[in-house]
């Protein structure tokens, strides 16, 4: 007896404990601190795979956070000082590295260092994009107006990056006002935004519109958006909220505002045209504003590594859906996916990120390495996410075995735009903003959300994770007839409801139980890790 | 003041959607189309053979399928309708002319849409064979790209489908006949409306928005001949003696189409001398006016636009001139302050709600009273507590002016 | 087994011996600080509550006096 404990010992440290509870269980809740969310301790995952985090990981995205601060800002001390400035810089920043564990907690092999590379090209890039606000801030200049605040475009942060590709060639660069102060801050440390959410209701605003345009606006009403740019781009990307939240914005900036407002009805073939005009008079908006016209090579460029950023995407994905070799988590894919798009291309670190990722999954392919073997469902998971809890895939698997294929978001931008001819890439650009984020889906007809089927279908999934973002008028619109259709269709399918970045209206411990719920009563599981069932982490980032 | 002679048979119209003129339109041999929002013309709907019908939802108190479809977290005025449409109240109608201009109505019109696809089971909820719904999409801004496309819309998603269901005459001729229709129906409501201009005004803010609501709700050839009658009515109509109001004020906000919330208001002591929300006379009863060789749809697509004041409106331009125009309407009607109202859980109207409330008092010196409201107005006690307050802090205001 | 007398090689051994403790106390320190997430704990107790306080005390701009001229930007109109 004592030697098969030694073994298994032996055994468990070398591997690390296996996943299952039949098996002796690693039990990663009790890893957990109570309320705070932070560890007693790190998981030990076997030699090979605790010291490639440590070493690979966690070591080397705090050296690169460093390096990346020395490598993309005009001044390092601008940064320290825009750290002090701004709430959503220094409450979000430090923590980065409790966002990793969070998102990577129990990948093991190729599943841990392939989503690892998607949170790393997403820190980097986030670094990128806080340097460029700092460096053009004229907050931290003494009020001056420096080169790099004259080179900078503000665009509301569904305004997708793909429009300003024709100035960057002459050194512009574009910053999504809100997707560092508002969109990253609530997966890294979902406590920031409150601050923005109860500032804008302070004004009156009611608690019901989407929390998203809340924060957004609240960012305006605490003084707490860099003044980085001389002009700013906004766009009715996704709903009526977006389109009002610039009413505040507009009133709190005070800058040259040009709003591009795109079709609903993307459907129509009728609509391209307009859309296409409302590109251009965009990009004339701009011309006149800095004096540079548009370049043609520098869209071109741009818009070719960005479609094969694209082809590395449609890569992935057919392993995704035809193989069980795919080695990136629910998480790490989805935010991945909308970074990249988001931002666009203003370096190259989604590339290098992508390439690193294709080898390791090729790897999985030749190899026959399955990186999630407890896979018992495979989920496709629809709608917009909880940002405060984006990691709830990472819970997920390790909890019953739930691995996430697929998202909707990441389906929005399924498409290459074309740069061959001027017309041509003015066509697909029209097409590619109608779809941008969290329109493909969400308007245009109520049918497009029930790709979901194809989607399906096409991931070969089992399962369909709802999710219910309670203050979302589109979704909750369709609520019925999802239910109608999932009984008619004997789908399972479980609700996950949530106030995107508000982790007060449904706690992550509310959307475990729900979960919980449906795969006991429903679908009459037992946990893989009955010890991840139930935990308080109320406090967490 | 003397009561108004059909007042009680415009109340009595307003009880549904179906009502007698509508009934009677339809055994004309017309067909009934319906539109919920502003930006859908309703005077291409009044083209000979059909009619338009803004949809509404009277005393619908309690939505319970609507909302198990819907969810609660969704306007109630979406909810009420399609609660309607499931009870079968809108049967009657032989086509919707759906926009996509806010959320919740949006999916309301998706709901009662025949789209004959595998992915998602029609409902079949209006029981009529003959019913179609196609959508138009509608422009975000004033400029020379939203007016073509807006008539290149009117005319794939409104116009011919019209001419191509039910054979209706699109022809320009046509079109501007109808357009002198419509111009004489906004002619006598805004004959009849500028009557709360006055200093003792001869009608209430209640009367005028029955009056304005037939005018949507029936066929305009059915509801006209009241209306002239309404307005030579108005001419002799004497005021009370003594003013019985305490203060002006311009009713202003979303979606409205419910004629007890200006009782309720005006109960308290302010009048409602303009009604600048959906539903409202402001925007709507504008006549069309057709340039020289303009087409008439091509003017009637640019009235639409430039007439709306709607928060739906992106360019910075517009946001920001939208506030003056209703400090234009506060000075022009003589109002004492402004009431803006939304209903709960419209994005468009809370936001645009919130920066009114400051920037109208800011920059104008107008008070505002803001609330919230639902469709229909459970929470009156509430609501009379608030605006006696506001009627009262309007007269210590003129009192402390020396007025 | 021969004991090198070389000075030089005693030092380079020492050096070495020296450099491989430092290497290895280094990283049982990280290891310490990783695994016992240290990092994490001394920035959740201590940092964040730190700036928290700092931002809350910062003293912010009164954004409701923002102007809202109606002729400070011209209409961006632009014919296609």
């Amino acid at each position: 007896m004592a030697k098969m404990n030694l073994a298994k010992a032996v055994k468990d440290f070398w591997y690390g404990k296996p996943h299952t509870a039949e098996e002796g269980g690693r039990r990663l809740g009790d890893l957990y601190e109570d309320k705070t969310g932070l560890l007693k301790h790190r998981e030990w995952r076997g030699v090979k795979d605790t010291f490639y985090y440590m070493y690979n990981i966690w070591g080397y995205n705090y050296v690169h956070m460093v390096l990346d601060i020395l490598k993309y800002s005009n001044n390092p001390i601008d940064f320290l000082k825009g750290t002090l400035r701004y709430r959503w810089m220094g409450q979000t920043y430090l923590p980065v590295i409790h966002w990793f564990e969070r998102g990577l907690q129990g990948m093991r092999g190729e599943a841990l260092a392939a989503s690892a590379w998607h949170y790393r090209a997403m820190v980097s890039a986030s670094i990128h994009q806080i340097c460029n606000f700092f460096n053009a801030d004229t907050r931290l200049h003494g009020g001056k107006q420096n080169n790099a605040y004259k080179h900078t475009f503000y665009a509301n942060e569904t305004t997708c990056g793909t429009l300003f590709y024709p100035w960057m060639d002459a050194g512009y660069q574009y910053i999504p006002m809100e997707m560092i102060p508002y969109f990253v801050t609530c997966h890294v440390n979902s406590h920031t935004v409150l601050n923005y959410i109860d500032a804008v209701q302070s004004l009156g605003l009611p608690g019901d519109p989407c929390p998203m345009c809340q924060a957004e606006s609240g960012l305006f009403v605490l003084d707490d958006v860099p003044d980085s740019a001389p002009l700013i781009i906004t766009c009715n990307e996704a709903c009526d909220a977006s389109v009002s939240t610039h009413t505040l914005q507009d009133w709190f900036a005070n800058k040259p505002l040009f709003a591009l407002p795109l079709p609903m009805q993307f459907d129509d073939p009728l609509v391209k045209k307009y859309c296409m005009n409302e590109i251009e008079e965009c990009w004339k908006f701009i011309e006149e504003q800095t004096g540079v016209p548009f370049s043609w090579e520098s869209m071109k460029k741009r818009l070719e590594r960005q479609n094969k950023l694209q082809r590395d995407e449609w890569e992935k994905w057919e392993v995704a859906s035809k193989t069980d070799y795919y080695p990136i988590n629910g998480v790490a894919q989805a935010l991945f996916r909308i970074y990249s798009t988001q931002y666009g291309i203003q370096g190259d670190f989604w590339e290098e990120a992508s390439e690193k990722v294709k080898k390791i999954m090729y790897k999985c392919v030749e190899k026959k390495i399955n990186p999630f073997p407890q896979t018992r469902h495979r989920v496709i998971a629809w709608s917009c996410a909880p940002l405060y809890y984006s990691n709830w895939c990472t819970w997920a698997y390790n909890c019953w075995g739930l691995n996430v294929i697929i998202n909707m978001d990441s389906l929005m931008f399924d498409m290459e735009i074309r740069t061959d001819s001027y017309e041509n890439m003015l066509e697909d650009m029209a097409t590619y903003h109608m779809w941008a984020p969290m329109r493909r889906m969400a308007v245009g007809g109520m049918h497009h959300i029930f790709e979901l089927w194809d989607y399906m279908k096409r991931f070969n999934c089992d399962m369909v994770a709802m999710y219910d973002q309670l203050q979302c008028k589109g979704m909750q619109g369709v609520h019925g007839l999802f239910e109608d259709e999932f009984r008619k269709r004997n789908i399972n399918a479980f609700w996950m409801p949530h106030a995107l970045p508000d982790c007060r209206t449904v706690s992550r411990a509310e959307i475990r139980r729900q979960i919980n719920d449906y795969m006991t009563t429903v679908m009459h599981e037992e946990p893989l890790d009955p010890s991840l069932l139930d935990f308080d982490d109320s406090m967490t980032w | 003041m003397k009561d108004l002679k059909h007042l009680i048979f415009f109340e009595k119209l307003l009880q549904e959607a179906n009502n007698d003129l509508v009934k009677q339109g339809k055994a004309d041999g017309n067909r009934a189309i319906g539109y919920t929002c502003y930006f859908m013309p309703e005077v291409l709907l009044d083209l000979p053979g059909c009619f338009s019908v803004r949809l509404r939802a009277p005393g619908c108190t309690s939505p319970d399928i609507a909302t198990y479809y819907l969810s609660g977290r969704v306007c109630h005025y979406a909810r009420s309708l399609l609660e309607r449409a499931l009870e079968g109240g809108y049967n009657f109608l032989d086509a919707q002319m759906g926009t996509e201009t806010c959320t919740a109505t949006c999916r309301f019109q998706e709901h009662i849409q025949q789209k004959h696809l595998d992915s998602v089971d029609d409902m079949r909820i209006i029981d009529n064979d003959d019913f179609f719904c196609t959508f138009t999409d509608i422009p975000f801004k004033n400029t020379e790209n939203s007016y073509q496309h807006f008539e290149t819309q009117l005319r794939a998603h409104v116009l011919e489908p019209l001419h191509e269901h039910f054979g209706i005459d699109i022809s320009d001729e046509t079109l501007l006949k109808t357009i002198e229709d419509h111009n004489e129906v906004c002619r006598l409501i805004n004959e009849i409306g500028d009557y709360r201009k006055l200093d003792n005004p001869t009608i209430t803010g209640y009367e005028f928005h029955v009056i304005q609501l037939v005018s949507l709700a029936c066929p305009k050839y059915l509801i006209l001949p009241y209306l002239r009658e309404t307005a030579e009515e108005m001419k002799t109509r004497e005021p009370d003696q003594k003013k019985n109001f305490r203060c002006k004020v311009v009713l202003a906000g979303s979606e409205n189409d419910d004629p007890d919330f200006t009782k309720l208001v005006e109960s308290c002591g302010a009048l409602v001398v303009c009604d600048r929300f959906c539903y409202g006379a402001v925007e709507s009863r504008i006549p069309i006016e057709v340039k020289e060789g303009q087409s008439p749809l091509r003017a009637i697509a640019e009235h639409y636009l430039k007439t709306s004041n709607c928060p739906r409106f992106m360019p910075q331009d517009e946001m920001r001139a939208r506030k003056k125009r209703l400090a234009d309407l506060a000075k022009e009607y003589h109002a004492d302050g402004i009431i803006i109202a939304s209903n709960k859980f419209c994005e468009y109207w809370s936001y645009e709600r919130v920066i009114d409330t400051f920037i109208l008092k800011r920059d104008y010196g107008i008070p505002v009273c803001s609330i919230e409201k639902e469709y229909i107005n459970s929470a009156s006690g509430q609501l009379r507590t608030r605006f006696q307050a506001f009627v009262e802090s309007i007269e210590i205001k003129q009192i402390q002016e020396g007025n | 087994m021969k004991k090198c007398k070389c000075k030089l090689g005693s030092k380079l051994g020492k050096f070495l011996l020296k450099f491989c403790g430092i290497f290895v106390a280094l990283n049982a320190v990280l290891f310490i600080v990783f695994f016992f997430d240290l990092d994490g704990k001394l920035l959740f107790n201590v940092v964040e509550p730190f700036l928290k306080k700092h931002y809350d005390d910062m003293e912010r701009k009164d954004v409701l006096k923002e102007p809202y001229d109606l002729d400070k930007f011209p209409k961006y109109k632009y014919d296609m």
